[in-house]
C-alpha cells in the first residue's frame, strides 16, 4: 500500500471514471420519444435526451440528431436515471469464487442499476482508507457500473473499536455499516454514530440482536418448528431499531440513521414513529422480502435461506404498507452471491443470502406498482433520488436528470414479459429461488456515463 | 413376555404400500403408508434369529453416523444382522461434519462401493434427506438434527398399539400421549407427534416454556391435535402414555455443557426434576395401564427416577426390543420398493 497521503475534502476522492471497456465508447446519444420520469425534478413526459461526451446536453422535444450520433427510439418505455441500488455486495475482495467488482457490476448493469454502494464485509474488510481506495481502483479497471464503497463502521467489523471513519469518508466511503453484523454494543454503537455524524454521513444498520439468534437459520414460525430449526424471531431486529432510536434521540446532532433489510412488520411501526417525531431515520426494504415468506424454506431450500429471514404475509403487507404511506424510502436488493456448492450444503450449514440485481426491477414493480400500493414514479424515486440522497450520491449529479450531469440513464420497458432464468444470469453466483418466475417489466437499456453498458 | 410372532410377511389390511425407496420422516406422510411399515413389522418384532428370505441377504449396507450414537447404531447393525446383511460403519470423525460438500461426496462414496442401503444420523436437520437426493440406494434416517428421528418414532407407536391391544389395525383412536421435557430439542418428538397424531392419537406437549414453547401447537395443524402445557402434574392422570424425553443439554445454544448438566433453557436440574421429572410418587397418579416410556439414553434422577425406569408402567426395554424389528422392517419394505 502507498503511504496515506493527507487528503482535504472527500472530493480528493477517486472520481469513479468507469473503465467500461467491455462496451464500446459512444460519444453521442439521442434517446427519443420515452416517458422520462426524474423524480428529482418533478419531470414526467414524453420527450427526448440527448448525450454527448458522457453528459446529458439537452432534454426536451425534438431534439435535433447530429451526424454521427446514435439514435436510441424509447417510444412506449421509461427513460429514467440511472438505477442505484445502495446495498449488494460484490465481495471482493476475499471471496472472489462468489462474485467479483466485475461480475456483480455485469449483473447491476443487465438489471438497470448505474450505481450500486458496495458492503465492506469483504475480506479484509473494508475498514481502512487504503482499501477504500482500492475498491475504487479495482472499479476503474473492471466495473461494468459505478461503484460506492460502504466502509466499516468499526476495525475488522468486530463491533470492538471504531474504525478511522473520518479518514475513509474522506477516501471516498459513501456511508458506513458492518453490514453482515449488527454493533452490539450499544457504546461502541453511540460512539460510531457520533463519529459519523461529523463526517454528516449515514450509518447503516444490520439490525440484530444476535443474543437471540443463536444457530437460527429461518424466520421463528410453523414452519422452523416443523423441520426442527432454530428460528430468527421478529423481536431480534426490533430491539436493535428501538435501542439505536433512542441513541440518536439522545444524541445532540444525531448521524443519519439507515436500516437495512427490514424484514419484521413492527420495525416498520418504530420508523414510522421515529420519521414522525423528526429523526433522521430510514427504513430499507429488500425485494424478496417484499414478495416471499417463509414457506419457501419448505424442504430445506437453502436458496430461501437469508439474513434476516423470510417471515410471514403480515410482515410482508407490512413492509408494502410501509412503503405506500412513505416510512420506507430506500429499496435495496441486498444482492448476495454464494457459490452452487456452499447452497448444496445442509441448510443449517449453508451461508444466508440469495442474488437480485438482474431482476430487481420487475420485483419492485410487482409488489408495489402492479399490487397498487405505490405509481411508477414513486418507484423510480424509490431507486434514484432517494437512494441517491442516502448515500451523498446527489453531489456527483447522480440520481436526477439534469443538462450537465453524468448521462447515467436507464430505459425501461414496463410491460416487457420474461422468466428468471439461472442459465442466461450474468453474475457470477445464480442463488436464488425464483428460477422460473414470470416478471413483467425490464430493464432494457443501462448507461453510464453515456455508455451503453448492458450491450449483450 | 410377550408370546413370540413367527416370521411371516403379513399383508397389509390397506392396499397401500410404503412406496419410497427412503425414509426420512413421518411428518406428512399418509396413515395408510405409516400403517404399512408398522404391519411389515409384525414380522420381525421378537424374531431372535436370521430371517432366511431377505432381499438384503449378503448385500452391504452402511451405517454413516457423522454424529455419535451407540444404542441406534447397535440397533441399526443387529437389524441388518437378523436379515444377513453385512454392515459397514463409518463413524463420526471420518468426516468434516462442517463441510455438507463432504457429506454428499462421503455418501456418494459410500454408495459407490456397492452398499445396498445407507442409514444416515447427522447433526443437520435436512441431513438424511439431502443424501436420500443425491444418491440411488435407500436412506434410512436415523435422525438428523431436531427434525426426525422416524424409526423411533415408529417403534414407539408399535410400542404403544401394543401395550393398548391395537396391534391389528394401528388404529390410535381415543389414545392420549403426553410427551414431557425438552422437546423444541428432539427429533424423537417431532417423528412421534407427526405419526402418532397421523393414525388418530391426541399428544400433549409438556415442559417449561423454553423447551415446550406453544408454537409447538401448530405441529398439530389445525385439527388441535396437539396442546401445550407446562403443568405435568395436572396431565398425568388423563393421558395413556408417558414419552419421558432427555434433556439434551449439548443442543442448547449459548454455552450448553453436557458434563456439568446445565443448559441456559432451564434454571437448574433441581427445578427441572420438581415440576417435569417422573418420579415415583407422580407415577402412582397415572391412570390404570399408562405406560411409561424413554427414547433413552436416560438421565436417571433427572427427567426419570431410577424406580419408574424398572418399575411396572416402564416399557422402556420393551422399546429397545421392538426397535430392532421395526428397523429390519424398514430396511426390508425400503430395499423392496427398489426392485
Amino acid at each position: 500500500m502507498p503511504p496515506l497521503t493527507p487528503i482535504k475534502s472527500r472530493h480528493d476522492a477517486p472520481k469513479n471514471t468507469i473503465a467500461m471497456r467491455a462496451a464500446a465508447p459512444t460519444t453521442c446519444l439521442l434517446i427519443r420519444g420515452g416517458r422520462v420520469i426524474d423524480p428529482a425534478s418533478r419531470l414526467d413526459k414524453v420527450c427526448d435526451i440527448a448525450v454527448d461526451g458522457g453528459v446529458i446536453t439537452a432534454i426536451g422535444k425534438k431534439l435535433p440528431a447530429p451526424p454521427g450520433t446514435r439514435i436510441l427510439d424509447a417510444a412506449g418505455m421509461f427513460v429514467t436515471p440511472g438505477l442505484i441500488d445502495p446495498h449488494v455486495h460484490l465481495r471482493e475482495p476475499g471471496h472472489e469464487y462468489k462474485e467479483t467488482i466485475e461480475t456483480g457490476t455485469a449483473a447491476a448493469a443487465a438489471g438497470g442499476f448505474t450505481s450500486v454502494c458496495c458492503m465492506p464485509n469483504t475480506s479484509p474488510a473494508i475498514d481502512t482508507p487504503e482499501l477504500v481506495r482500492f475498491i475504487y481502483d479495482r472499479a476503474n479497471l473492471t466495473a461494468r457500473c459505478r461503484v460506492f464503497p460502504v466502509a466499516a463502521g468499526t476495525k475488522g467489523r468486530k463491533g470492538l473499536e471504531i474504525a478511522e471513519i473520518q479518514l475513509l469518508h474522506r477516501a471516498g466511503a459513501v456511508a458506513f455499516s458492518d453490514d453482515g453484523d449488527c454493533i452490539a454494543s450499544a457504546q461502541v454503537m453511540s460512539r460510531v454514530f457520533a463519529a459519523v455524524s461529523q463526517t454528516g454521513s449515514t450509518f447503516m444498520q444490520h439490525c440484530q440482536e444476535t443474543t437471540l439468534t443463536q444457530g437460527a437459520s429461518m424466520h421463528a414460525g410453523t414452519v422452523s418448528a416443523r423441520l426442527g430449526l432454530t428460528g430468527w424471531p421478529r423481536m431480534a431486529e426490533e430491539i436493535i431499531i428501538e435501542r439505536d432510536v433512542r441513541l440518536l434521540r439522545h444524541l445532540r446532532s444525531p448521524c443519519r440513521y439507515h436500516a437495512q433489510h427490514i424484514s419484521s412488520a413492527g420495525s416498520i411501526d418504530i420508523i414510522r414513529q421515529a420519521r414522525r417525531d423528526g429523526l433522521p431515520v430510514t427504513g430499507e426494504a429488500s425485494p424478496h422480502h417484499l414478495l416471499l415468506t417463509h414457506d419457501l424454506c419448505e424442504g430445506y431450500n437453502t436458496l430461501a435461506k437469508v439474513n434476516p429471514p423470510l417471515r410471514e404475509s403480515i410482515d410482508v403487507n407490512a413492509l408494502v404498507e410501509g412503503v405506500a404511506d412513505g416510512t420506507i424510502t430506500i429499496l435495496g436488493t441486498d444482492h448476495a452471491p454464494h457459490s452452487a456448492e456452499e447452497k448444496s450444503l445442509p441448510f443449517e450449514d449453508a451461508p444466508m443470502g440469495l442474488v437480485g440485481l438482474e431482476f430487481a426491477l420487475p420485483l419492485y414493480a410487482e409488489a408495489l406498482v402492479h399490487s397498487g400500493a405505490i405509481t411508477w414514479p414513486r418507484l423510480i424515486a424509490l431507486l434514484t433520488v432517494e437512494p441517491a440522497q442516502l448515500c451523498g450520491l446527489n453531489v456527483l449529479g447522480l440520481g436526477s436528470l439534469k443538462v450537465d450531469a453524468p448521462a447515467d440513464i436507464t430505459i425501461i420497458d414496463p410491460n416487457a414479459k420474461w422468466t428468471i432464468d439461472p442459465a442466461k444470469m450474468v453474475g457470477k453466483s445464480k442463488n436464488t429461488p425464483l428460477a422460473g418466475r414470470k416478471l413483467t417489466g425490464r430493464a432494457i437499456t443501462t448507461i453510464v456515463g453515456g455508455v451503453i453498458v448492458n450491450a449483450e | 413376555m410377550r408370546p413370540m410372532v413367527k416370521p411371516r410377511r403379513e399383508k397389509a389390511r390397506s392396499n397401500t404400500r410404503w412406496s419410497s425407496k427412503d425414509l426420512i420422516g413421518l411428518q406428512g406422510v399418509p396413515a395408510d403408508e405409516i400403517r404399512a411399515l408398522l404391519f411389515a413389522s409384525r414380522a420381525y418384532v421378537d424374531v431372535r434369529s436370521d430371517v432366511e428370505d431377505s432381499v438384503l441377504h449378503g448385500t452391504t449396507i452402511a451405517n454413516l453416523f457423522f454424529e455419535d450414537s451407540t444404542r441406534t447404531r447397535t440397533s441399526f447393525t443387529t437389524a441388518a444382522h437378523r436379515l444377513r446383511a453385512h454392515v459397514s460403519n463409518l463413524l463420526g470423525a471420518f468426516s468434516s461434519v462442517t463441510k455438507g460438500e463432504t457429506l454428499i461426496d462421503t455418501a456418494r462414496n459410500v454408495e459407490a462401493m456397492g452398499v445396498r442401503a445407507l442409514v444416515i444420523r447427522a447433526r443437520q436437520a435436512g441431513a438424511a434427506g439431502l443424501i436420500a437426493a443425491n444418491v440411488k440406494c435407500p436412506v434410512i434416517n436415523a435422525g438428523d438434527g431436531r427434525h426426525e428421528h422416524p424409526t423411533q418414532g415408529l417403534l414407539d407407536i408399535y410400542t404403544l398399539a401394543e401395550a393398548n391391544g391395537r396391534l391389528d389395525d394401528f388404529d390410535m383412536k381415543g389414545l392420549t400421549v403426553a410427551i414431557v421435557g425438552d422437546i423444541v430439542s428432539s427429533r424423537v418428538a417431532r417423528s412421534n407427534i407427526a405419526g402418532l397424531t397421523a393414525l388418530g392419537a391426541r399428544v400433549i406437549c409438556v415442559g417449561p416454556a423454553g423447551l415446550a414453547p406453544r408454537s409447538l401447537e401448530s405441529l398439530g395443524g389445525r385439527g388441535g391435535a396437539v396442546t401445550v402445557t407446562h403443568e405435568l402434574d395436572e396431565v398425568l392422570p388423563k393421558v395413556d402414555a408417558v414419552m419421558m424425553l432427555r434433556v439434551q443439554f449439548e443442543r442448547h445454544d449459548g454455552g450448553a455443557d453436557a458434563q456439568g448438566k446445565s443448559s441456559p433453557a432451564i434454571a437448574s436440574v433441581r427445578e427441572y426434576r420438581s415440576l417435569f421429572g417422573m418420579t415415583a410418587e407422580r407415577a402412582d397418579r397415572l391412570k390404570n395401564g399408562a405406560v411409561v416410556m424413554h427414547p433413552g439414553p436416560i438421565n436417571r434422577g433427572i427427567e426419570l427416577d431410577p424406580e419408574v425406569a424398572d418399575g411396572p408402567r416402564s416399557v422402556i426395554l420393551r422399546q429397545v426390543t421392538v426397535g430392532v424389528g421395526v428397523r429390519m422392517a424398514v430396511l426390508e419394505t425400503c430395499a423392496r420398493a427398489l426392485d
